[in-house]
């Protein structure tokens, strides 16, 4: 039977609930707010942080932009991770503490560092402050999340069996990845595209330093605002947040099938 | 030629030789164990033929073509694993469906052959539920069905009981077999479970440490066994270390053992006799015919089996002697009661020691 949970537990949870949640509640009041410096709530509402926000003219291409980055990155992510530590688990099992190291370095590595590094390295056309060189430099950057929730899951499934089962049942390679590996890892591929998703698209050091100008994204747009208005930069921020919220939902429901399926593995053990 | 060709077969992983020299012949039809205990080559063996492993040298002939190197997906070989390896992702009918599948043949044809093999394990109330609502029996039976269905030229079981309960261990066995000899598919079984092996196998090969040690049906391994590996390995064995005292006769201890076996060894040769418990007989009084290799003893431990008693006597001499007695119809026997016991010498196998 069920405890019921003791005051201090309630505490304990209810603080960290608020914790996490004031900023954002913040953020959504000052987005709509006249002004808020000198009352406890703000001296009256307005979306005119909103209107201004649209208005400006780099407003649907940073926005698009960031999408774009944050889309393409995930997607090369996918293509890079799922095959490698599916290979690692079946057939390469030595490289795998190699993979496990190599995966905390870009945590380890400062996002200033990463950037200064990659522009001077490729610093010739066609990458020299591509949006490309971008792009591969955020799948470098959120490669720990992907790796971890794919090579995760495959922990939990018995990999290497499946794909001889697989393959004594007449398929090949193509088949046996499709068809029984990745709808059995689904969940993670999901829970890693979506963090680097929400990464990306809020990233802004690799952005600036490695294209600036020439690719803006929406973060530097929101930063450039938090010098002019903080009610903008607010206003630019419930969007993003929404963004990245709205893209969540749509990847979990194109992943609702998979999500299923793997409830009825984790039943299973 | 026979119809699965295996001809010195070698394998080795990282310096360790996992299969040595490995020849064999499967006609048609026929049901083989591979039977030794861990490590002794025959999963390797298995996957071998399945394609999962390449030999090192050595070819195996499948009706003929030379498969060696094909890859898995190609050689039209079913496998069934331990550990069921049903794709939990799909349902039992979607398991059963995917072989076909990947055959590409006719939508019509596909429903036809999932509906005849879920008949044929039994299952086909289970197509729609998934693998882990299944018990583990059921499920091994859905893995049979999804081998069975791509009709393959080889069905290979790799242990598939070993994570089963004893009960469901003999059903499945028995339904193994039957499926087997309905079908008339070659097959190559498994295991390390001696019972397993000889209950339902036309051949047994028995292996260690990568070599063959016999090639025989389940009778020729229990009663003459080539080695005393096998003879230790598949049932018990009484050990009798000897040594031949003449044509007809050796000394172990203080016991002389007699059985004209040990003809083809000269004298005072070292050698071991083995006798099976159940070729020990067992008395409480003194046989009043004379008889040979009759021993006196006390009982030391009594253990029930049901159909028989297992009897742990130590021998006059000291030695400790097995011997499977039948107590129905007789006086009980008890603990530290003096017994005579005896052993027929045709029923002594005698090997070097």
């Amino acid at each position: 039977m069920k405890q019921k949970p003791s005051v201090s537990q309630i505490l304990i949870v209810g603080f960290f609930i608020l914790y996490m949640i004031i900023p954002i509640v913040a953020t959504y009041v000052f987005s709509v707010a006249v002004r808020w410096d000198r009352t406890i709530l703000p001296e009256g509402y307005s979306l005119e942080g909103y209107t201004t926000a649209a208005k400006n003219p780099y407003f649907f291409s940073t926005l698009r932009n960031s999408l774009v980055l944050s889309l393409s990155t995930v997607l090369v992510s996918l293509i890079i991770v799922v095959p490698t530590v599916y290979w690692v688990h079946v057939r390469l099992q030595t490289a795998k503490p190699l993979l496990d190291l190599l995966m905390i370095l870009p945590f380890g590595i400062p996002g200033v560092v990463l950037a200064l590094a990659l522009v001077q390295v490729y610093n010739f056309h066609p990458l020299n402050r591509s949006a490309m060189l971008l792009i591969a430099a955020e799948v470098v950057f959120t490669m720990p999340f992907m790796y971890r929730s794919v090579s995760n899951s495959i922990n939990a499934v018995d990999i290497p069996t499946l794909t001889e089962a697989a393959q004594s049942l007449g398929a090949g390679i193509r088949n046996v990845l499709l068809e029984v590996i990745v709808p059995n890892i689904f969940p993670g591929i999901l829970s890693g595209s979506l963090l680097v998703f929400a990464t990306v698209f809020a990233e802004f050091t690799l952005a600036r330093l490695i294209v600036g100008a020439g690719f803006k994204t929406f973060p530097m747009l929101l930063v450039e605002f938090t010098r002019i208005d903080g009610t903008v930069a607010a206003a630019l921020s419930v969007i993003s947040f929404t963004v990245a919220w709205i893209a969540s939902l749509l990847i979990l429901w194109a992943g609702g099938k998979g999500v299923r399926s793997t409830q009825e593995v984790v039943k299973a053990k | 030629m026979a119809y699965l060709d295996l001809t010195n077969i070698c394998k080795t992983f990282n310096n360790v030789v996992a299969v040595k020299d490995f020849s064999l012949n499967i006609e048609k039809g026929q049901l083989v164990s591979f039977l030794g205990p861990s490590g002794c080559g025959k999963t390797t063996t298995l996957r071998m033929i399945a394609g999962f492993e390449l030999p090192d040298s050595g070819t195996i002939l499948l009706d003929g073509e030379d498969i060696s190197l094909v890859p898995p997906n190609k050689r039209g070989i079913g496998m069934v694993f331990q550990a069921y390896a049903l794709f939990p992702n799909m349902t039992i009918r979607e398991n059963v469906m995917f072989g076909l599948r990947m055959a590409r043949k006719p939508k019509p044809y596909i429903e036809k052959k999932v509906d005849e093999v879920l008949d044929l394990v039994r299952l086909s109330n289970t197509s729609k539920r998934y693998p882990h609502q299944l018990s583990g029996g059921q499920q091994q039976r859905i893995a049979l069905a999804r081998a069975l269905a791509i009709e393959p030229r080889v069905l290979l079981l790799d242990e598939p009981l070993s994570a089963l309960d004893a009960e469901v261990r003999v059903a499945l066995r028995g339904e193994i077999r039957r499926i087997q000899t309905t079908l008339g598919i070659t097959t190559v079984y498994v295991t390390h479970d001696q019972e397993e092996a000889l209950s339902i196998s036309d051949r047994v090969v028995v292996m260690n440490s990568g070599l063959i040690e016999q090639i025989g049906t389940a009778q020729e391994i229990y009663r003459n066994p080539d080695t005393r590996f096998v003879a230790t390995f598949i049932g018990t064995a009484n050990e009798f270390h000897s040594v031949v005292t003449n044509e007809n006769t050796m000394q172990c201890d203080n016991m002389t053992l007699t059985t004209d076996r040990v003809k083809s060894f000269s004298q005072g040769s070292r050698v071991v006799a083995l006798v099976r418990p159940e070729n020990v007989e067992v008395f409480d009084v003194k046989p009043s015919e004379t008889r040979l290799n009759l021993f006196e003893g006390v009982i030391e431990t009594l253990t029930f089996h049901g159909a028989i008693t297992r009897l742990g006597i130590i021998a006059s001499g000291g030695k400790h002697i097995t011997a499977d007695v039948n107590l129905t119809g007789r006086d009980m026997l008890a603990h530290h009661q003096m017994v005579w016991f005896s052993f027929r010498p045709e029923y002594c196998q005698v090997m070097p020691d």
